[in-house]
């Protein structure tokens, strides 16, 4: 590589690293906590999966009796739908429908909700809001979707740089990836440390960060960028047609009009799919036109990541025949775009070995957030020179401390939510959407601030950790006071996802506090800056 | 250790011309490249191989525009190329369907 083109590489690699650099952290470190979204779910509603919760499990005719009492459910389709592994599932009604069909000027909506696969108990999208919720979708800004899809778009191209930067990195480092590769200097001067610390968990998480980087900028904007060219140049903005292509329009059952006369149950259905493929994952049950001669009923779903990595199944059945109209088999050969539409998605959500994987995933998550603060730091010192004129050497000191405030008191924040919602969320009317907002955001600018105008990096890092570490040992303690599920509790009940996250707290607080307080507060290199430009 | 200044352009119109001929450029290149693939192959297979890989090539095509010498020429040959994709796809679909 020439000179020329090293450092053409090496100055792009800086320049999209720290514009993307607060934003990235924000999506690991919110994302790599959204590996748990259903633990967090789980523990924040006392609903622990060992109760039970699988949709394949429920009683669809006494969910649909029970439907019936609020709502005539006649011709109708009903969708239950079960994205996470969570208690509750969500549930579509369609409005009712008739033979015109085509008098589409006044819509009915449908129906939307969530229902406990339980108690059976049902709520809307604000009554079931949770922290889990907001920290997945923090982590693709959907907090900051102000003119249509603005969050979704700046994740995007966030996702995008970060593609870029991974590529650039690489081809930077190239040929010392093998040299360099066990070099780290922790006494030699400060620039060797972050350098061979940035350098050294980069390579390490390679894989990790690309998989991230691609399948992560594809799965929050690769239909919105690629496809309009599809759809107006392939398809002659015939929107139908490229849905069924890809698989996005939901099968057409046509609606007859007419009563169905016998007898009919879902139940039976449910149990010969179940029968048919015992390891197959059912996440979705639809009924179309319930009550019409023409209802069909069909099971989707994937089978279980350890029978097959990438598949889709579904199958349906006519109601009044009970024969099989169509399926899809998921131990068999998968379509190409089946396959990488499962793969992608598996991958980016740590879906594929259980909790082993995502507790890997989310350790390599944080070394990603590392790895962003330590290429900022890398960005800092190499600027702090006598060179630099001090105006700009002062812009560069306020700009990091300001980036690390705001990167690590999410640490504490985070803590700090975990307990507010288990004391301040128990009364079912609360508005749960702005109580976790105002919680979360509130105390995140407040830290930032705080730490910004303390301007000392060595102290943001010290005491964000030692005041994360004392709110993280609480979480455990909050919980065990509110539902009585101290980690021996639902250790010994078996609640798995709630003594994870009760644990993951316990542990996390216990080491991180150890080694916060092993940090001896020195003069940190940014203070120089601060002496030249007296204020 | 920041990027020798020597090898970094500093005009602005030289760096513009490079950056919009790898973000726009880049871009056309990759989408009309698959629309033409697919009459090649499993034509619903390439649009969907779209959707997620044309980021690896548009990454690609952003990258060798910020190695290029001049930007007008990275230009030139990504329009040539985006013209060359689209003619493809013109004829192609005039004749399929």
């Amino acid at each position: 590589m020439s000179n020329r083109i090293y450092n053409i590489l090496f100055h792009t690699h800086t320049i999209s690293g720290i514009f993307i650099s607060l934003a990235l952290y924000v999506i690991f470190f919110a994302g790599s906590f959204s590996f748990f979204r259903d633990e967090i779910n789980s523990w924040e509603r006392n609903e622990p999966l060992a109760e039970g919760w699988m949709m394949g499990e429920m009683d669809f005719d006494r969910v649909i009796d029970s439907l019936k009492a609020n709502d005539t459910l006649v011709n109708r389709d009903i969708s239950f739908n079960q994205y996470y592994d969570e208690q509750r599932l969500s549930l579509n009604i369609s409005p009712p429908k008739s033979v015109e069909e085509k008098q589409t000027k006044r819509r009915r909506r449908g129906t939307f909700k969530y229902m406990n696969t339980q108690d059976l108990k049902t709520y809307d999208y604000k009554s079931s809001y949770s922290l889990g919720e907001f920290l997945y979708r923090l982590h693709f800004f959907a907090q900051l979707n102000f003119y249509g899809r603005s969050g979704y778009l700046l994740a995007g191209i966030v996702a995008f740089f970060f593609l870029f930067a991974v590529v650039t990195g690489v081809l930077v480092h190239w040929k010392k990836i093998v040299s360099n590769f066990f070099m780290f200097r922790p006494k030699a001067s400060i620039k060797n440390l972050w350098t061979d610390a940035h350098t050294a968990l980069g390579i390490l998480g390679l894989p990790y960060q690309f998989i991230f980087a691609l399948t992560g900028v594809y799965l929050i904007v690769g239909t919105t960028i690629m496809s309009p060219a599809i759809v107006k140049f392939i398809y002659e903005d015939n929107t139908e047609k490229a849905y069924d292509d890809f698989g996005f329009n939901p099968p057409k059952y046509s609606f007859s009009g007419k009563t169905l006369q016998s007898e009919y149950a879902i139940n039976p259905f449910l149990k010969e799919t179940k029968e048919k493929w015992p390891q197959f994952d059912i996440r979705s049950v639809t009924i179309y036109n319930y009550g019409d001669q023409n209802m069909h009923v069909s099971f989707s779903g994937m089978a279980d990541f350890d029978r097959k990595f990438a598949s889709a199944g579904i199958v349906t059945y006519k109601v009044s025949t009970g024969e099989v109209v169509s399926e899809e088999n998921p131990f068999k050969a998968v379509s190409y775009i089946d396959g990488s539409r499962a793969v992608l998605k598996r991958l980016h959500f740590g879906d594929f070995g259980g909790i082993s994987v995502k507790l890997i995933y989310f350790i390599l998550g944080m070394i990603t957030c590392f790895v962003i603060i330590s290429g900022v730091m890398i960005w800092l010192v190499a600027r702090d020179k006598k060179h630099v004129s001090p105006a700009k050497r002062k812009f560069n000191a306020w700009l990091v401390w300001f980036y690390l405030a705001a990167c690590l008191s999410m640490y504490p924040v985070t803590a700090f939510s975990f307990i507010m919602v288990k004391l301040g969320l128990q009364d079912p009317s609360a508005d749960r959407v702005a109580f976790i907002f105002q919680v979360f955001f509130w105390s995140w600018l407040l830290l930032t601030l705080v730490f910004t105008f303390i301007k000392n990096n060595g102290l943001t890092n010290k005491w964000t950790l030692v005041l994360g570490a004392v709110l993280g040992l609480m979480v455990p303690i909050a919980n065990g006071i509110v539902t009585g599920n101290w980690l021996w509790v639902s250790l010994a009940r078996g609640y798995s996802d709630i003594f994870l996250i009760d644990a993951f707290w316990l542990v996390t607080s216990i080491s991180i506090l150890l080694i916060a307080l092993q940090i001896k507060d020195k003069k940190t290199v940014p203070d120089k800056a601060e002496k030249l430009m007296p204020a | 250790m920041p990027a020798n200044k020597k090898h970094l352009s500093p005009a602005f119109l030289h760096r513009f011309s490079r950056i919009s001929a790898g973000l726009v450029g880049g871009y056309l290149v990759t989408v009309s490249f698959f629309l033409a693939l697919s009459f090649l192959w499993d034509k619903v297979s390439v649009l969907y191989t779209l959707v997620f890989g044309g980021f690896l090539l548009w990454v690609a095509l952003l990258l060798l525009a910020f190695i290029a010498e001049k930007g007008w020429k990275v230009w030139a040959i990504y329009l040539l190329l985006t013209l060359v994709f689209s003619s493809v796809v013109y004829f192609c679909k005039s004749t399929s369907i």
